[in-house]
């Protein structure tokens, strides 16, 4: 399949497996570790799914995802990950418009299923 | 009103003693009939009459005059108010409290343990619930956790991976899982703190009053301070050893909030020396704003100074201090006998402490009553809290001090003419004064008349 992924994620060692697993689906990824630079990210990328951490430093998931909503044009879906995974941050999220929503830790298997959905 | 109660204490120790009437009145001097009244709470005791019956019933008069009780009831008013099921007669509270003062005090200190133990169940909610250690230990284990389970989870079901990458994805695990380890090992160091019976849980602002409570709301260490050229240095290692000698803060806001209140009292110290501060409180008749104007400095400082001084050092009047913020949050408490300030909850919107928000910069005096009848001079000012500057409103904080009534002769010489006696309360909750006009919740209390 072919498809752009952004993983923005400050956590390095998640990045590198996520990127090992969706890399071996033949994906593009791209990789942005600062919430205050997310959105040029996806500007530059153009990523088909964003992965989003809700923690991040300098902007938080959930206002990265409103930025990608007021984008102009065709935006991508965006999958939040994270760890704060009570039903108020469910509730926000969905509230806001998220495509996905997984809380860490994730199985291989269920991120790739959903991510390749996303593409699909 | 509320009724004095002296009489009835009068009566009940007189019973315990097995003294007649008669005979009580005889050995204190006074006449049958007029110990009768007094007894039966119709007419008021004090002084000298007061004084002669406590030394023939062999009891301090402070046990048989007002003013004791008035938290004790104010505590068993809001006891029964909060079990209304249980049916506790409101309207003979205060007998109760006269004839049995024991009993009273131990029901309305188990209400208030209670109460307190309420709070402590809150404050510890509130700390596994808004803990930015434990929000973030916990959220660093999942971040751990995931990338362990996520690489191992790759090592087991992927058999074509490089050797590099497997030695990565190996390096990834070791080093996650000692993270993980490392966390953990704080969160059970966290807990085995906070699980010590001994260290006590307070939310900061209770620990800071009981802090100040322990030293007596003064610290003779800083009271010198102004006297010879400090650094800030010796003063920080000045806070820091009253910290240390203290030793029972556990709370890191908690810390903070003392840590601020002592510099605050050290930069009072270095601006009003004691030595010429104390002669030229005297010499004024504790005027603050005379104070003020001969030393420079703001009049919250100088409350702050009267109200937080070394009674053993100096023969000023006794003064209570409560400094608010414009939301009406206290910032800094110093009790004084007779007038409690809420712990939960509003003040009274009638004390002068608000008044003086609406005319900042300007003071307010006030002559106040409480509803057990006890008068207070009340002086208050709003001032600005931060160095002006232009298109910002200024952060304002109101100050007011308290003094008893009956000191007024000392204030002599400046205090305005306070006008009519401006009756307040404590808290709306527990005021009995039906027709208050400023009143902002329903009151707990029984059927009472306006006191």
């Amino acid at each position: 399949m072919v498809g752009r992924v952004l993983i923005v994620e400050d956590e390095p060692n998640i990045v590198e497996s996520l990127q090992f697993l969706l890399e071996r689906e033949g994906l593009e990824i791209s990789v942005q570790s600062d919430g205050g630079r997310a959105l040029e990210s996806v500007r530059a990328s153009e990523p088909d799914v964003v992965i989003l951490d809700v923690m991040l430093p300098n902007r938080s998931g959930f206002d990265i995802l409103r930025d990608i909503h007021s984008l102009p044009g065709k935006r991508p879906k965006v999958m939040i990950l994270t760890a704060k995974g009570q039903a108020r941050d469910r509730d926000t999220a969905e509230e806001i418009g998220v495509d996905i929503f997984m809380t860490k830790p994730f199985s291989n298997k269920e991120i790739i299923a959903n991510i390749l959905g996303l593409l699909a | 009103m509320r009724k004095s109660l002296s009489g009835t204490r009068i009566r009940e120790q007189r019973r315990q003693a097995k003294l007649t009437q008669k005979a009580l009145a005889e050995q204190s001097g006074i006449s049958a009939s007029y110990l009768n009244l007094i007894e039966h709470n119709r007419r008021a005791v004090a002084g000298k009459v007061l004084l002669a019956i406590a030394r023939v019933l062999d009891v301090p008069a402070s046990s048989l005059s007002d003013g004791v009780d008035s938290a004790k009831i104010s505590d068993l008013h809001e006891a029964a108010a909060h079990h209304p099921g249980i049916g506790a007669e409101v309207a003979g509270i205060e007998e109760y409290a006269g004839r049995f003062p024991g009993w009273a005090g131990m029901v309305a200190a188990l209400y208030r343990q209670t109460r307190d133990q309420e709070a402590v169940i809150t404050a510890l909610s509130d700390r596994l619930t808004h803990d930015p250690f434990l929000a973030e230990s916990l959220h660093g284990m999942l971040s751990n956790i995931t990338a362990v389970r996520s690489t191992s989870n790759i090592l087991t079901s992927i058999d074509d991976i490089d050797p590099e990458k497997q030695a990565r994805f190996h390096e990834i695990i070791h080093e996650e899982s000692r993270r993980l380890t490392e966390t953990a090992q704080s969160l059970v160091t966290y807990f085995d703190k906070k699980a010590d019976p001994n260290a006590g849980i307070a939310t900061p602002q209770e620990e800071l009053d009981s802090f100040l409570e322990r030293h007596n709301y003064s610290f003779p260490q800083l009271d010198d301070l102004g006297e010879a050229p400090t650094n800030p240095v010796e003063t920080a290692y000045l806070v820091n050893r009253i910290l240390v000698n203290d030793g029972a803060l556990e709370n890191p806001e908690a810390n903070r909030l003392v840590t601020e209140f002592l510099q605050s009292y050290a930069r009072d110290s270095e601006a009003l020396p004691h030595s010429d501060f104390a002669k030229k409180a005297r010499q004024s008749h504790y005027n603050p704003s005379e104070i003020a104007h001969a030393f420079g400095t703001s009049m919250h400082m100088v409350f702050r100074r009267l109200a937080y001084q070394d009674a053993a050092r100096t023969a000023a009047p006794p003064m209570g201090l409560i400094v608010a913020n414009a939301a009406g949050r206290a910032i800094f408490r110093r009790p004084i006998a007779d007038f409690a300030f809420p712990r939960h909850g509003n003040a009274c919107p009638r004390w002068p402490l608000f008044q003086a928000f609406a005319t900042p910069e300007t003071p307010v005096a006030a002559l106040l009553e409480l509803p057990g009848r006890h008068k207070f001079i009340g002086l208050a000012i709003a001032e600005a809290q931060d160095a002006r500057a232009f298109g910002q409103p200024p952060e304002l904080n109101a100050a007011m001090l308290i003094l008893h009534y009956e000191q007024r002769a000392l204030l002599s010489g400046w205090l305005p003419d306070l006008g009519a006696t401006r009756p307040i309360g404590i808290t709306c909750r527990i005021c009995p004064r039906k027709a208050c006009n400023a009143r902002t919740e329903p009151q707990i209390l029984g059927d009472e008349a306006e006191g």
